[in-house]
């Protein structure tokens, strides 16, 4: 962990090319809390754990490896805000750092660019250091909300590469957490708990490019507990997530008729209203469901 | 495998044998998977925990479990042809909850790896391979992302590849050291022309 | 350089004269190692004078060869080249006993074990090493001496700890082979689980009716010292001599007996229960699994034995209402103290049982999470008609009657995450086959649900049993269950595995799930084994001497185990082990003495400058200053010394000869392995 709190940003890829506002949002409030987020120059994808993972995992570390190169580079610990990130980003760090020979033979890789693996730096999601008590916490989160998010329900969803498998993670539950809830109530929002809180989104392993109704059945039923459990929101904490919830509502009503309204936000965006941020420093309006019915609310 | 050589296809396919025979099993192909996937898929004791809570099973014919069963007994052919094998989400699920503590995404995830190898992949995989080359984004940036970033303060490009294209090259060598781009390609072109 | 013989000799050793045996042990041995080259090796080897192979030196012509050879070449010493030995150690003494040499003249090369059963694919270098550790041992054989057992007597008495169904048994069999045995409980009451459950299967018996015979028969044996409250706090000695103290927990409450010790006429507690409902203060009761209450002065239940009440002082707030209430028996002291007994037994029976693994580790399945969630021990007391709901089955979380009940089977069980237990707690199959069955008979359309991964029926009538409940009309479904939600309305659980046999996933609602929980030992199992010197397996169960040869002994002489505490059993399983714990224990009782191994150290007077410095170091206890023709020197307590060497290798002026284990002995085997070579 960095003394002063900064952390190279790694941005990925569908915040800053999709959802910016959640950039902006983070860096932002982050500041606000304490912490500061430089950016991470010539970062590229993670890469999409799902993606590359399934095709030569190989590349998967040497990409992931050279992202964290970056960072050790610039001798900061990296901040990253997306589960899919935190999955290739966290744990080739932490299996680098663990297995000789893996190191190794991405190392043999990376001398050809002229990069090397050290192990010298760790890798957070915003998530964690925000829930942190040491870094922030819920109270120093509750203590700087200008605008309690007052009069909506709101559905938490985790997303699985935070917190699973749980022999590879140290973030607690994967069957019932409820530290994301109280991030949120910290804003002074409500939180419902719904059916099946813990499912995938169903965009994951690159089943959103291979069969998006697939996909789409999945997030359907998502949507579906988290109207009868009263929602009318969405947070989640990752943009792939986001996108998913997000555009695939769209999706959902071309393929299966069926319209939820749900707005879809990623927790930066949220902390970053109730921080006094305006909606257009959030760039709300790049989101495909209206988000205006929820500001109404709160706002 | 017993062929039965009838002369009328369709009797053919409908009666074709269907016996599990050792020829079928190949040794290696579960040895391969357990590397790749850094798990011994082979204590897999079939107990069904890891369907039981899977998000794609109950709407597909997707069974991890199966997929499991054929790493134990080294059904190459049947694992790897079988299209179910990329409706897994990698949510992780199955393997938190393994009591062998075995990892079957991590089993998928090898198979897919050995699949790619044989030029099985769906597309899109391909397409993500194209684009980080191209960009280093699998996702890239956009002109009305642009102009969103640049209202909201941040730069136009974010400060990654595509503020810093000169970094792309050491991505491109990375993907060419693995022949990924070239096979990509390859394959792209053949299915699309 | 020490002498080299021990202080105790007075005859002059004759010329050594060794008789080397090298066996095949079929193609175990001869399958990896020259039998020939060793032969042949062994001839050059200084002192020896007879060599002979054969196919099994354990078999009868075997140990002729040894006892022929000894009269008929004079020899001095053996030594065999073959197993471990802790197999034929006691064989090849014998035979050289029956030679006519003293046994302990015998020396042991272990070339199985560890060399031709670990060194298969390197003949040539196993045979090289067969002719090291065969040059070895000649050396010591060389200078071994006659060596006379120790014989001490027995205790006539015997001690049980833990007054389960193993342990009541146990104390049963042994006092009415006349042996004064006392029985140690933790709990207030005999019974253990056993008291706990309904039904027993295959039978369904009551539990508890075909317990108590047994329960009344321990209150009432002349032979058995019973005491409750008790733990075990110290224990010293050895096989036949063990010195326990137990520490007999206050319970506050006195008993006829203790009241006429004290004085009073006709006093003591009869059980009858005045005190518990004037006693302002209420907890759960542990009998009923925490699911009923009980005052701070209680008993489990009204068939305790013994009858007598106990205050759990940390409830208790000294109001003195129970006192009065009690009125003339005078039979509660608020002052009361914890009482430490030393008695003394010859052998001791470990007989402590299981606890359930907490479940709610394994947080998929939602237990204490979800009130509808239960535990197999907590269904056994509400199913049970003196349980805290009188036998009927109702949801914690409305008192409603449940009609789909789901079993989960191996819950926490054949788990190698490191959560659960690697082992199979083996009785969860039956019990949640007998569960079933006790719904199906009781609630009327009431449907069981078994997520199984196995089903293991494997005892007498065992498999009839689980034909009779899938007859019933129980749903197996073979599948772990994945993961458990709880509907926030109705509180019913949703239950998510795969049926494995058809390939689809499940979801299946429920209004109450029954976890066949692990179970595991319990923490004062561990407390007290460590007492008495017991090992326990990776598992954390006891460890027996032998899982197949001797189930119920350990590595401790004249220590043994009875039931659940050395692995999950069933009843049949556990009151067998008794019976085979409580035979095997009073064998030494019997026979009134015990040959204990004369390996035991000795003081060499003559050397000995009285330092003491070795007293402290003795692990046991054996050594003392004496003080012996106006000289200060070590004596050595042979029946508590175990020979382990560690005032022998501390000793600075080399004044401690160990028996069977001298120093010149060694070193005669260091030399010869080091500086012997091909002679």
């Amino acid at each position: 962990m960095n003394a002063d709190r900064k952390y190279a940003f790694y941005l990925g890829c569908i915040a800053p090319n999709r959802y910016p506002g959640s950039e902006a949002a983070s860096i932002r409030t982050s500041k606000k809390l304490g912490i500061d987020l430089v950016p991470l120059e010539g970062a590229s994808c993670c890469p999409a754990p799902g993606a590359f993972g399934s095709i030569d995992l190989n590349v998967w570390y040497a990409m992931a490896a050279r992202n964290i190169v970056l960072a050790e580079q610039k001798g900061l610990d990296i901040a990253l805000v997306c589960n899919g990130c935190y999955k290739s980003i966290y744990e080739v760090n932490h299996k680098l750092k663990h297995d000789k020979a893996l190191r190794e033979g991405v190392n043999e890789v990376l001398k050809e660019i002229d990069m090397e693996f050290k192990g010298t730096i760790d890798v957070w999601h915003l998530g964690e250091l925000l829930y942190d008590p040491e870094i922030v916490g819920v109270e120093k989160i509750r203590e700087s909300v200008k605008v309690p998010l007052k009069g909506v329900k709101i559905a938490v969803h985790y997303g699985c590469h935070l917190l699973k498998p749980k022999k590879e993670r140290h973030l607690g539950s994967t069957e019932n957490p409820m530290w994301v809830e109280e991030l949120v109530e910290a804003l002074g929002a409500e939180t419902v708990q719904y059916r099946n809180k813990m499912q995938c989104c169903g965009a994951g392993g690159g089943v959103r490019g291979y069969d998006l109704a697939h996909a789409l059945d999945i997030t359907n039923e998502k949507l579906t507990n988290m109207v009868e459990a009263g929602a009318e929101a969405v947070v989640d904490l990752c943009p792939f997530c986001q996108l998913q919830f997000d555009r695939g509502q769209i999706e959902i009503e071309e393929k299966f008729g069926i319209k939820y309204d749900m707005p879809v936000f990623h927790y930066a965006e949220l902390l970053g209203l109730a921080q006094g941020m305006n909606p257009s420093e959030l760039a709300l309006d790049l989101h495909a469901i209206n988000t205006e019915p929820f500001l109404k609310k709160v706002l | 495998m017993v062929t039965k050589n009838y002369p009328d296809p369709k009797l053919n396919e409908k009666l074709r044998d269907r016996y599990y025979r050792r020829d079928q099993s190949n040794p290696d192909f579960t040895k391969e998977t357990e590397k790749l996937a850094g798990s011994m898929a082979h204590m897999c004791y079939q107990c069904g925990t890891c369907t039981g809570g899977c998000p794609s099973a109950p709407r597909s014919t997707y069974r991890i479990r199966e997929f499991m069963r054929r790493g134990v007994l080294g059904l190459e052919e049947e694992a790897l042809t079988d299209p179910d094998l990329w409706l897994c989400t990698t949510c992780y699920s199955c393997t938190d909850r393994c009591p062998r503590d075995l990892a079957p995404t991590d089993v998928i995830m090898a198979m897919r790896n050995l699949a790619f190898r044989r030029d099985i992949v769906p597309v899109n995989f391909l397409k993500t391979v194209q684009a980080i080359y191209a960009s280093g984004h699998g996702v890239p940036n956009n002109d009305t992302n642009r102009a969103a970033r640049e209202k909201l303060g941040l730069t136009r490009d974010p400060p990654t590849t595509h503020m810093y294209p000169e970094y792309i090259k050491g991505i491109q060598k990375i993907l060419d050291h693995y022949k990924l781009k070239e096979n990509a390609d390859r394959i792209v072109k053949e299915r699309e022309g | 350089m020490a002498e080299a013989v021990s202080p105790t000799t007075s005859e002059k050793p004759k010329a050594p004269r060794i008789g080397v045996y090298v066996c095949h042990c079929g193609t175990n041995i001869a399958g990896s190692i020259d039998i020939n080259a060793v032969k042949e090796y062994a001839k050059t080897l200084p002192n020896v004078a007879v060599v002979d192979d054969y196919q099994y030196m354990c078999s009868t012509p075997g140990q002729g060869k040894i006892e022929t050879a000894i009269k008929e070449q004079g020899l001095t010493g053996i030594v065999v080249a073959a197993c471990s030995p802790r197999l034929h150690e006691p064989t090849f003494r014998t035979a050289t006993k029956e030679g006519g040499l003293n046994p302990f003249r015998f020396e042991m090369a272990n070339i199985r074990e560890q060399n031709s059963w670990v060194h298969m694919h390197d003949q040539a270098g196993a045979t090289e090493k067969a002719k090291d550790a065969v040059r070895i041992a000649v050396a010591k054989a060389t200078l071994l001496e006659d060596l006379y057992p120790k014989t001490v007597p027995v205790e006539h008495a015997a001690m049980v700890v833990g007054a389960g169904v193993a342990g009541m048994q146990a104390a049963l069999d042994l006092a009415n082979s006349g042996i004064k045995t006392y029985l140690i409980e933790k709990a207030p009451t005999i019974g253990g689980r056993m008291s706990q459950l309904d039904k027993t299967f295959p039978t369904l018996d009551c539990s508890q009716c075909i317990l108590t015979p047994k329960m009344v028969d321990v209150g009432r044996s002349e032979n058995i010292v019973l005491m409750v409250n008790a733990e075990v706090e110290e224990v010293q000695g050895y096989i036949g001599n063990f010195d326990v103290t137990i520490r007999r927990k206050a319970t506050g409450v006195l008993s006829p007996k203790e009241a006429e010790a004290r004085g009073i006429v006709g006093g003591g507690c009869t059980g009858c229960g005045d005190c518990a409902p004037v006693c302002p203060v209420t907890k759960p009761n542990i009998f009923e699994m925490g699911m009923a209450p009980r005052k701070a002065i209680y008993i489990y239940h009204p068939q305790v034995v013994p009858l007598l009440y106990t205050i759990d002082w940390d409830a208790c707030v000294k109001c003195g209402l129970c006192v009065e209430a009690c009125g003339t028996k005078q039979a509660i002291d608020l002052e009361m103290k914890d009482e430490l007994v030393q008695v003394k037994v010859g052998t001791v029976i470990l007989a402590t049982g299981y606890e359930v693994f907490p479940i709610e580790n394994k947080e998929e399945w939602g237990y204490k999470r979800y009130e509808n969630v239960i535990s197999s021990l907590e269904f056994e007391r509400l199913i049970c008609a003196s349980g805290p709901t009188g036998g009927h089955l109702v949801r914690p979380s409305d008192g409603a009657t449940p009609k789909r009940i789901a079993f989960v089977l191996c819950a926490g069980s054949r788990d190698s995450t490191g959560v659960g237990k690697a082992y199979c707690s083996r009785f969860c199959c039956m019990y949640s086959l007998k569960h079933a069955h006790q719904i199906m008979e009781k609630i009327p359309g009431a449907v069981p649900y078994i997520f199984y991964m196995d089903i293991r029926s494997f005892g007498k009538a065992y498999e009839e049993f689980y034909y009779r409940i899938q007859d019933e009309g129980a749903k197996f479904i073979r599948g772990r269950v994945s993961n458990i939600q709880e509907d926030p309305d109705t509180k019913n659980l949703r239950v998510y595995a795969e049926d494995t046999l058809l390939g689809r996933p499940m979801e299946i609602e429920v209004d109450m799930v029954v976890l066949a929980a692990a179970v595991q030992p319990t923490e004062l199992t561990n407390k007290t084994r460590k007492l008495f010197g017991v090992s326990c397996s990776q598992d954390g169960w006891l460890l027996e001497a032998h899982p197949k040869l001797n189930p119920c002994g350990t590595t401790t002489a004249g220590v043994f185990v009875a039931g659940a505490c050395q692995s999950p059993k069933d009843i049949p399983d556990s009151v067998a082990s008794a019976e085979g714990a409580a035979s095997a224990a009073s064998i030494p009782i019997h026979r009134g003495e015990v040959e204990l191994e004369p390996y035991y150290a000795m003081c060499v007077e003559d050397k000995c400058a009285g330092c003491g410095m070795c007293v402290n170091l003795c692990p046991y206890s054996a050594l003392a200053l004496v003080e012996k023709d106006g000289r200060t020197v070590m004596q050595v307590t042979e029946a508590k010394c175990k020979g382990c060497g560690t005032c022998g290798g501390f000793c600075p002026g080399g004044a401690i000869w160990m028996n069977h284990f001298a120093t010149p002995q060694i070193v005669a085997q260091i030399d010869a392995f080091l500086l012997g070579g091909e002679q």
